[in-house]
């Protein structure tokens, strides 16, 4: 049911997806690209499977190991070329783990996204102590960690003590509808800094997917141990 | 060997993964990709407690209704009792939940034949060191946090004892007692051969153990980023210390991981 989906959306045009551009070239045939390079005429790397997403994920342009797949520090130049759905499936769960089915989950109203304070409740060994996390200091780790201009692409739709984490993050960083690349290079012009306009904004039969955060992940509550560590020192 | 078929059925291979080190997931995806090549599930995912897929988030990229979850873990211990159950909100080895059928595997560790491959990494890294010179030393995680955790090491040791092949075999821990940073104290023979009983070249296994054994500067980088993987031997405290790779790289693992949902179909029946 996920790839039929998949398969009929891509059928009505490409899928924008984090960083990606999705698109079925023709009948079968799938194309997968940094949408840097969407429209690009430099010479890319060709992937012809979807185990070639493995090895692009591991590492930004700098080399450096990513471990949060919502760093918004994909690496440009390379292509993949599939030839089937489910390949198209495979690779973007590579990129995006469960981005399309939470998605659809999402619509469907099968979600229910857990709150901070939850999260942290259930935490043992070494990350129990997580759960003397502040609100304010989650408030500001969100802010941090979370935020699409050099933390997560990610949507959140989780809560801090029945809240939305507001404080120090745009409307935007929850609300399913917006583009959170988009919302990047917008701050990225407000910080006046160089950057290409994404192709995407200026697309209108392109797709949205969002990268939807439905709980804080792991290395978000690492990073409330170290804060908690800190302040207990 | 083949396989029964499970066309309807899932199977969600779990990985412990790092924030830290590229390689520590890889073992976990190169195996899923083997197992999803031969068709024998509908689907076929990987889930970690420290990378993405999460634990939490695996299931909802599952169709199926009767899903197979492998630790793929070297032993039972805090992660498989605690953690992996508490992430997916089971409550034994079979749980019902949403219309679905998680099945709860044991980890891949307690397969028979890691005796076989502990073995075989050591004499493959070691082929120049004559069997009666040698002490082996397998090398676990180990832990306070749960007594199982070292079990599976010392029951491999145990078992290669019993082969006869090495007139000492020892267990050694990176967390408790006898520690790996000791093992020259802990061996007697002039060849020392010390196998990791991990699932991946990571940071345990790659990084860390090496610095505990003397062999490797604290800043070294992950394996997937350097040129050679080892210089075995190495000259040290008098010995010939030779490190192996981890056991869980090794390509039989793929076939272990379905064993352990076939073992696991014959004890729920």
């Amino acid at each position: 049911m996920i790839e039929q989906l998949l398969q009929e959306r891509l059928r009505s045009g490409p899928i924008h997806l984090g960083e990606l551009v999705v698109r079925e070239v023709e009948p079968g045939r799938f194309l997968i690209r940094h949408w840097k390079d969407d429209e690009s005429q430099r010479k890319l790397a060709v992937g012809i499977d979807a185990t070639a997403a493995l090895e692009i994920v591991r590492y930004d342009e700098q080399g450096n190991y990513r471990a949060l797949k919502g760093a918004p520090s994909l690496s440009t130049g390379w292509e993949l070329r599939l030839e089937s759905v489910s390949e198209v499936r495979q690779a973007i769960d590579y990129f995006y783990p469960g981005a399309f089915s939470t998605w659809l989950a999402f619509n469907r109203g099968e979600i229910t996204p857990v709150d901070l304070r939850q999260t942290l409740t259930r935490q043992t060994g070494m990350y129990r102590v997580t759960q003397r996390l502040t609100g304010l200091q989650a408030e500001e780790l969100a802010g941090r960690f979370c935020q699409s201009h050099s933390g997560c692409l990610r949507t959140i739709l989780w809560t801090i003590d029945g809240k939305a984490p507001e404080k120090y993050l745009p409307r935007s960083k929850f609300d399913p509808q917006a583009d959170q690349v988009a919302e990047r290079h917008q701050k990225h012009s407000e910080d006046g800094r160089e950057e290409d306009p994404p192709a995407r904004l200026s697309s209108p039969k392109s797709y949205h997917v969002p990268f939807l955060c439905v709980e804080a992940c792991n290395l978000f509550v690492a990073e409330a141990r170290k804060i908690v560590k800190v302040h207990s020192k | 060997m083949s396989y029964l078929s499970r066309e309807n059925s899932a199977l969600v291979l779990v990985g412990h993964g790092s924030t830290i080190n590229p390689d520590s997931s890889l073992p976990t995806f190169v195996h899923a990709n083997e197992i999803r090549a031969r068709r024998i599930f509908s689907e076929v995912h990987c889930a970690f407690w420290k990378e993405e897929p999460s634990l939490r988030e695996v299931l909802r990229m599952v169709e199926a209704q009767d899903v197979y979850i492998v630790p793929n873990f070297i032993s039972e211990g805090y992660f498989t009792a605690k953690v992996i159950p508490r992430e997916l909100e089971l409550n034994g080895p079979i749980t019902i939940k949403n219309h679905r059928t998680l099945k709860y595997c044991d980890p891949v560790g307690n397969d028979p034949r890691m005796t076989d491959l502990l073995l075989h990494r050591a004499a493959e890294v070691a082929c120049d060191a004559p069997p009666h010179d040698t002490s082996l030393v397998i090398v676990a995680h180990g832990t306070g946090l749960n007594e199982n955790s070292a079990v599976a090491a010392k029951r491999q040791v145990a078992a290669i004892r019993d082969r006869g092949i090495y007139p000492e075999v020892v267990a050694a821990f990176m967390e408790e007692p006898p520690e790996i940073s000791d093992w020259a104290n802990l061996t007697t023979q002039s060849h020392v051969v010390v196998v990791p009983f991990f699932i991946s070249d990571g940071l345990h296994s790659y990084q860390d153990i090496p610095v505990l054994l003397g062999i490797q500067n604290e800043n070294s980088a992950p394996a997937s980023q350097q040129e050679v993987f080892r210089h075995n031997p190495y000259a040290l405290r008098n010995r010939k210390l030779y490190y192996a790779g981890a056991i869980g790289t090794d390509p039989m693992m793929a076939d272990i991981i379905l064993d352990t949902v076939d073992r696991f179909d014959k004890q729920h029946d």
